[in-house]
């Protein structure tokens, strides 16, 4: 860190800056525009993004493989008709929920510290949700009539029947994608509009400057981008809530033991915050030293993550808890043995596993020390995706293995098509965000500036030779 | 066709014959004689070969029939393309026939279902008669004769062949010449057999069966003098015992006892009786048993002796007076071991109810115990009322053990130069220390007449194709005598010949064709050649009139009397160390016959739910002792053979026992049975069939195998819950309790009925609806095969079904209860309930899966997308669904399998039962086209009519368990059953509302049990 200025401080009489060091509003833009601007990134970059690449390739070829011979290629069977197909798909679209919820309901709470990482987290959601639409896209046995989910009229006047879960998936997913696009595409434009302004190559210029719709930086258009930013974001603020809770109604609104629960919506929703904030902070720890960025996504910004984190991290440890209370106090003897056989049945590995991985390692947010060591957060938030992905394991393979008739009850073992299907998903989301961070602004340098002591024109004059004068940078 | 159309029909376009294409052809065809083939020197030969080939081209073809048929049921004066014709006919094993009606769709054979007209069928049938259908286009079947030493060859070639042979042969009247047939009741053989051995005087015939049931007839032999088959009326008997004998299953007579055994318990008759089974491993008549006692093998003839002198010393039964022989042998079992084992209630059941009771004895007793069993029912009072007696045809015949043997001991000392082997396959399964294999090797010359071109027929130096039951003219005889009519549905697909074609060949006598052949033995019967007589006996597959007539032979001990005693000084249980390895037949492959019938294989055997595979079946306390689980690997050695068998641990196995399945481990017997499960036979030697002694030892390898049901060796809490779950799906009720209150017996739970989310469907049509009364059903798997046939579901193989993804619409589950030692168990038939409120319906995204008018749960093929939603919302997991393409590479002969009134479904569509939707159509089409006149007084169609509409698992039903129907029509059979005391409903407090009742299954524990 340039200068040691701890911004994690509760000192209540003093308000913490959300960003350190000697920043103005010209060495903002200069810190993070020249990211975006290098003719040519670090070794480590190319690195990364051969490797992501090729795990991309590898997620084609698995997909290639399986459209050609067939969805047996997975361990799927009857019973357990669903495995890692289902359980990547939620755990990519909780993944993207943390994007969400800063972007939208941190900016309506005027959560001013979210601007540091707001970006970024948008962009994840992005990623990770195209990630997860991949899922369902390619696990129906017939993937070359996906589009009948779709409601398009046709010559048979058939439709899809909205009674299914499954297709109130397809309008929650395509909804919160097409949302989520447009408010960080639209969150982005000034900043767009700073690199074609710095742009030194044709290219550059006409590529940023289509991007960024002319934007000029006018009142008139800040008027019409706040207000827009608003409206989105008030969209946006129900699908944080929606969006999971739908996804959990496949579940919730089915009959299998295990899945029939009504506590499904919040505590899917609090379990996509979790995995969500565990995944910014994954993405944001490296990058932010990587890329010198301690000054704008700051330690303040990691440990009101990781509270975050500690508190949903609760909640959803409730929610395990109070499953079993409502198993053994329901009276119903089928989804009693449900959770008895979770937690000491033959899947009972992968049960403690989310245990540990979820309610056991969040605990140790409760020390400072550790909220605000970056590293050790990181590691913490490994753990807590992994919990994550083991939850969706537990409540989708274990259920159906074990339901209702004896006689057909199954175990389910993946492929290494499944595993490397998995593996690839990873490769196109890293993929994809190295795209990101080579060619985008990854802080959104307007919406950081605008909570600068400088923007402030109230604010105490500053300490003299802290900051230089602002200058208007031609991208605000 | 005749060879001289053939040879005409080529010359006109042999000058095609030097096309690239023709040699790509031969090269295909004919390998071996490629070179020869292509060589334009042997005219003569090339044309002969094209011969073969236009035969073997036109083979994928359908054909009609040359020779007169009569159809069965529908329109004898014509053919309506498209419309299906029934034809009857009858599939013979081991001696005893079936009849059977098969259905035809232009000229292509494609199911086959039991004859009502026939008594030993009523409609029934064993999964084995549904899967001939499946061999007759199997394309592992042998397609042409081969000579060993050239290879393929022209049926044309072996006739020269033969009648240079067999000329010389009459020379010296038959020296040297010896024929091995499997057991046939066919009366056209036997007149051939009369006919062959007056021109080959010197000839020996022999006759073998792996799977015997001579110790049955000389135990008759030993009893009455004469070998008589006895016949029992279950259905009369109010006490039944059985001695290791599967009456269910493997019987001449199982589909018509089943029948019986089931009319007997009728929980609303007046009677209802008790079946006790004494037994090593667990049958599928001991899953239905009341009271089950397992006892080693070797106790068995013990069992019997002890239970006639406790009911003779303790029960006060009169030993008849011809029985007083058997005074000291009685005295005798007072003290034996066994004598204890004896239930005092089994005494009781037994005692003073003259003419209400049989006793039955399985194959693997010996002789002795069978006389003894006689003596039981002569002085239970039986003969004659529940039990009776007819002759045994060829009474002289040597039993198979013995003939074989012989045959074994004349081919080693050179005394055969010709054999010729009829069926059978000797080299797998004649008794192992005989060496068949390299005895035949010795023969000169061995003509082998066989469906596959199998180990037997490899080491023979002529091959001759058999032709398919489905494809052949013959006669057989069923368990009481009655002539059964065998008429082809179709040409040979391969040129087979069957055993009749091949005998007058050999001969050189005319009419050479089987159907002259058949013919002429149905005339003789009566004088004249009766057209119409004969007529009504191919339209109704049986000639009437011709089962043999009741004998009452008189029972005496002088033969074994003396015997019984030393018997009893024999160990009672396998010394320590040793454990008795019991042989029985593969459940749905009997002896290794059907192993390369995929569905038979794919079809789960009813107790262990193993498919592909044989297992070492171990009690579970004897594989605790052992420390043994499922899947591990032992070696059984007995002397100096030895095997490798996988473990399987199965409640109700004898202590100290091993159950292993014959008809497992062939090597030659085509792509699917090859190499599928454990050789048995390896280790039958010497002249006992039934059990060995064995030497057990764990070899620290496992291997997987695949079941249908618990995929995997269960952890306690789940086996725990299993048990829980099982009684309240599966009911069941005391006989007594039944009797007392059928109204509460079943203590049913009374709900607050549900609110409906919607408006209920309006039926005012029919309203489609099953029942299966589990009392009825023995679990034999007809039901599964039939289904598969009918519906066109595919084989997926081991591999798959060890993944969970058999496809069978309708599986049988099977749970214990009790005592895992003593265990009870349940069949229990389960296929889609076409639930009111069907779970799969509302998940299906794109609406697939739906209501019909009538009810039916429908699933269309064409609008599902494959989620597989449906399949994890059913409670009852009865959906499939196609991970792959199954269909992927079939041949244009596999294909011809399949019912034209049923899609074939492609990969990634969920299927499952649809109630056989093409059967409710067929009839409702015929019904419509029956005009009759409405109320309005014009025409319009009938109704359907109860019981018209028979789905193929009904039809199979040996027992009629299912049944099927309108269930607005409170008086329907499918309606008086739901509305039965007994009905219930599977998971009904889930309100899915189930379309299928079950009507809970009546026990009769009686005794000290039923008390409860």
């Amino acid at each position: 860190m340039a200068e040691a200025w701890d911004n994690t401080s509760d000192d209540p009489t003093r308000r913490a800056p959300l960003v350190l060091g000697a920043a103005d509003f010209g060495s903002v833009t200069q810190k993070v525009a020249q990211l975006a601007e290098r003719p040519k990134p670090p070794r480590a970059w190319y690195i990364a993004f051969g490797v992501s690449l090729a795990l991309t390739g590898l997620l084609g070829a698995m997909i290639l493989y399986l459209f050609t011979t067939g969805v047996g290629v997975w361990g799927l069977n009857s019973p357990v008709g669903w495995a890692f197909d289902i359980i990547n798909f939620v755990f990519w679209v909780g993944i993207g929920h943390a994007g969400t919820l800063i972007s939208a309901i941190l900016f309506l709470f005027r959560q001013s510290w979210r601007t540091g990482i707001n970006r970024f987290a948008e962009a994840m959601t992005i990623f990770a949700v195209i990630c997860a639409g991949i899922f369902p896209g390619i696990h129906v046995g017939r993937v070359w009539l996906i589009y009948w989910v779709f409601p398009l009229p046709n010559q048979m006047n058939m439709w899809p029947n909205f009674r299914s879960p499954l297709l109130w998936d397809v309008f929650a997913v395509s909804t919160y994608f097409t949302v989520s696009l447009l408010f960080w595409y639209m969150g982005m434009i000034p900043d767009l509009a700073t690199l074609r302004d710095r742009a030194t190559s044709r290219v550059r210029q006409l590529v940023y400057g289509m991007l960024a719709v002319g934007w000029r930086g006018s009142n008139r258009h800040w008027q019409n981008y706040e207000r827009v930013y608003l409206i989105l974001a008030a969209l946006a603020t129900p699908l944080v809530l929606s969006v999971h809770s739908v996804v959990s109604f496949d579940f919730a609104t089915s009959m299998v033991p295990g899945w029939h629960t009504t506590i499904f919506p919040p505590y899917f929703v609090a379990g996509a915050i979790f995995c969500g904030f565990a995944m910014v902070l994954l993405l944001a720890v490296p990058a932010r030293q990587w890329f010198g960025l301690e000054d704008l996504i700051t330690l303040r910004h990691l440990e009101n993550m990781n509270k975050i984190m500690l508190a949903t991290g609760m909640i959803i440890g409730y929610a395990y808890f109070i499953e079993f209370f409502i198993a053994w106090y329901g009276g119903n003897a089928y989804e009693h043995f449900a959770f008895v056989n979770r937690a000491l049945g033959p899947y009972a590995w992968s049960y403690w596993i989310m245990v540990s991985c979820n309610v056991i390692a969040p605990q140790l947010f409760w020390s400072k020390r550790i909220r605000t060591s970056p590293w050790v957060a990181w590691g913490v938030c490994v753990f807590i995706n992994i919990g994550m992905w083991f939850e969706r394991f537990v409540i989708i393979v274990t259920s159906l293995s074990r339901d209702y008739l004896p006689s057909s009850w199954g175990v389910y073992k993946p492929t290494w098509v499944e595993l490397c299907t998995l593996l690839g998903s990873f490769g196109l989301f890293f993929t994809l965000f190295l795209l990101f961070v080579r060619f985008v602004p990854m802080v959104a340098m307007a919406e950081v500036k605008a909570v600068m002591p400088q923007a402030d024109a109230h604010a105490p004059e500053p300490t003299p030779g802290r900051h230089a004068h602002p200058i208007a940078s031609r991208g605000d | 066709m005749s060879p001289l159309a053939q040879r005409s029909f080529w010359r006109s376009l042999e000058q095609r014959a030097d096309t690239p294409e023709f040699r790509q052809f031969v090269e295909r065809e004919f390998p071996a004689w490629a070179d020869e083939m292509l060589e334009p020197a042997s005219r003569r030969r090339f044309l002969q070969l094209m011969g073969a080939s236009m035969a073997l081209a036109g083979m994928t073809a359908c054909r009609w029939p040359v020779e007169p048929i009569v159809p069965f049921a529908h329109r004898p004066e014509g053919f309506v393309p498209g419309e299906p014709l029934h034809y009857a006919t009858a599939l013979e094993l081991s001696g005893a026939a079936v009849g059977l009606v098969v259905t035809s769709y232009d000229g292509r054979p494609i199911k086959v279902e039991g004859n009502p007209d026939h008594a030993y069928s009523l409609g029934g049938t064993l999964a084995w008669h549904q899967a001939a259908l499946l061999e007759l286009y199997d394309p592992d079947r042998s397609q042409h004769v081969v000579a060993r030493e050239t290879g393929p060859a022209l049926w044309d070639e072996f006739v020269g062949f033969a009648r240079a042979h067999f000329d010389a042969l009459s020379a010296t009247g038959g020296r040297g010449l010896a024929v091995l047939a499997e057991s046939s009741s066919s009366p056209s053989r036997a007149d051939l057999r009369a006919r062959f051995q007056a021109a080959f005087p010197q000839a020996r015939w022999h006759e073998y069966e792996p799977l015997s049931r001579d110790t049955v007839r000389e135990g008759a032999r030993l009893a009455f003098g004469r070998p008589y088959r006895t016949h029992v009326a279950l259905d009369r008997a109010e006490t039944i015992l059985a001695l290791d004998e599967d009456f269910l299953l493997h019987h001449p007579a199982a589909v018509r006892y089943a029948r019986d055994f089931v009319a007997g318990r009728d929980p609303d008759g007046a009677t209802f009786s008790r079946l006790w089974v004494v037994e090593t491993n667990l049958s599928l008549t001991g899953s239905a048993a009341d009271r089950r006692i397992a006892l080693p093998n070797r106790a068995l003839p013990a069992f019997a002796t002890c239970l006639l002198s406790k009911l003779v010393h303790e029960a006060g039964a009169k030993l008849p007076p011809g029985l007083e022989g058997l005074r000291p042998a009685l005295e005798a079992a007072r003290s034996h071991p066994v004598y204890g084992r004896v239930d005092a209630d089994l005494v009781l059941d037994l005692a003073g109810k003259p003419g209400r009771t049989v006793v039955l004895a399985g194959p693997r007793l010996t002789p002795e115990a069978h006389a003894l069993v006689h003596a039981l029912n002569e002085t239970l009072g039986n003969i004659g009322r529940t039990v009776r007696y007819t002759e045994e045809p060829d009474p002289d015949r040597p039993p198979h053990a013995t003939a074989i043997r012989e045959l074994a001991h004349a081919m080693g000392h050179n005394l055969v130069e010709t054999l010729v082997i009829l069926g059978g396959n000797p080299v797998y399964d004649a008794p192992a220390d005989l060496g068949f294999g390299d005895l035949l090797a010795r023969v000169k010359t061995s003509i082998r007449l066989a469906t596959y071109e199998d180990e037997t027929s490899r080491a023979c130096t002529w091959h001759v194709p058999r032709a398919h039951v489905l494809e052949s003219w013959g006669d057989a005889r069923d368990f009481a005598g009655t002539v059964c009519l065998v008429q082809p549905l179709i040409e040979p697909l391969h040129a087979g010949k069957t055993d009749l074609e091949l005998l007058a060949q050999l001969l050189g006598e005319a009419p050479s064709s089987a159907y002259e052949i058949v013919r002429r033995t149905f005339a003789a019967g009566r004088g004249e050649p009766d057209e119409r007589a004969w007529h009504a006996a191919l339209r109704a597959g049986v000639v009437e009139g011709s089962a043999w007539p009741d004998a009452r032979p008189t029972l005496g001990t002088q033969a074994w009397g003396e015997r019984i005693v030393a018997a009893l000084g024999a160990p009672a249980a396998p010394g320590p160390e040793t454990f008795e390895l019991v042989f029985g037949p593969a459940a749905s492959l009997v002896d290794g016959r059907f192993a390369n019938n995929g569905w038979l294989q794919e079809l789960a055997d009813p107790l262990t739910k193993l498919t592909w595979d044989n297992a070492a079946v171990l009690a579970p306390e004897t594989a605790t002792e052992l420390r043994l689980v499922q899947g591990d690997v032992v070696q059984i050695a007995r002397g100096g053979a030895r095997i490798e068998l996988p473990v399987f641990v199965l409640p109700g196995q004898a202590p100290r026992t091993i159950g292993a399945a014959l008809g497992y481990g062939r090597t030659r017997a085509g792509r699917v049975g090859s190499g599928a499960g454990f050789d048995v036979y390896a280790l039958r030697v010497g002249e006992e069939g039934a059990w060995a002694d064995v030497q057990l030892e764990r070899t620290g390898r496992t291997y997987p195998l695949a079941t249908t049901q618990d995929h995997f060796a269960i952890d306690t809490l789940g086996a725990q819950e299993r048990a829980e779950r099982a009684v309240t799906l599966v009911r069941e009720v005391e006989l007594e309790a039944w009797r007392h209150d059928p109204a509460h017996a079943l203590h049913r739970e009374h709900a607050v009925p549900p609110i409906e989310l919607w408006k209920p469907h309006d039926y005012p049509g029919e309203r489609w609806g099953m029942a299966i009364d589990l009392n009825a059903c023995t679990g034999c798997g007809a039901c599964v095969v039939a289904c598969q046939a009918e519906n066109n579901i595919p084989v997926v193989g081991k591999a798959e079904v060890a993944r969970g993804r058999e496809m069978h619409w309708i599986r049988i589950d099977r749970y214990f209860a009790g005592d895992p030692d003593a265990p009870e168990v349940v069949h229990q038939p389960l296929t889609c309930h076409h639930c009111e409120n069907a779970p799969c319906e509302q998940v299906c995204p794109v609406a697939a899966t739906v209501h019909d008018a009538e009810g039916l749960n429908v699933m269309v093929y064409n609008r599902c997308i494959g989620t597989r939603y449906c399949n994890n919302n059913c409670p009852y997991k009865v959906r499939r669904f196609n991970w792959f393409n199954n269909h992927k590479s079939e041949s244009a002969l596999e294909v011809m399998v399949y019912n034209p009134e049923v899609t074939v479904r492609s990969r990634g569509v969920m299927e499952k039962c649809t109630f056989c939707v093409q059967r409710i159509q067929h009839v409702r089409i015929h019904a419509r086209n029956e005009q009759v006149r409405g109320e309005n007084g014009r025409a319009e169609g009938r109704l359907i009519r109860d019981g018209e509409i028979v789905p193929a698992c009904a039809q199979a039903c040996p027992t009629r368990a299912i049944a099927f129907g309108d269930l607005n029509d409170p008086a329907s059979r499918v309606g008086r059953q739901h509305g039965s005391e007994r009905a219930y409903k599977m998971l009904d407090e889930f309100n899915v509302r189930p379309r299928t009742a079950y009507l809970a299954r009546v026990r009769n524990r009686g005794g000290h049990e039923g008390a409860a």
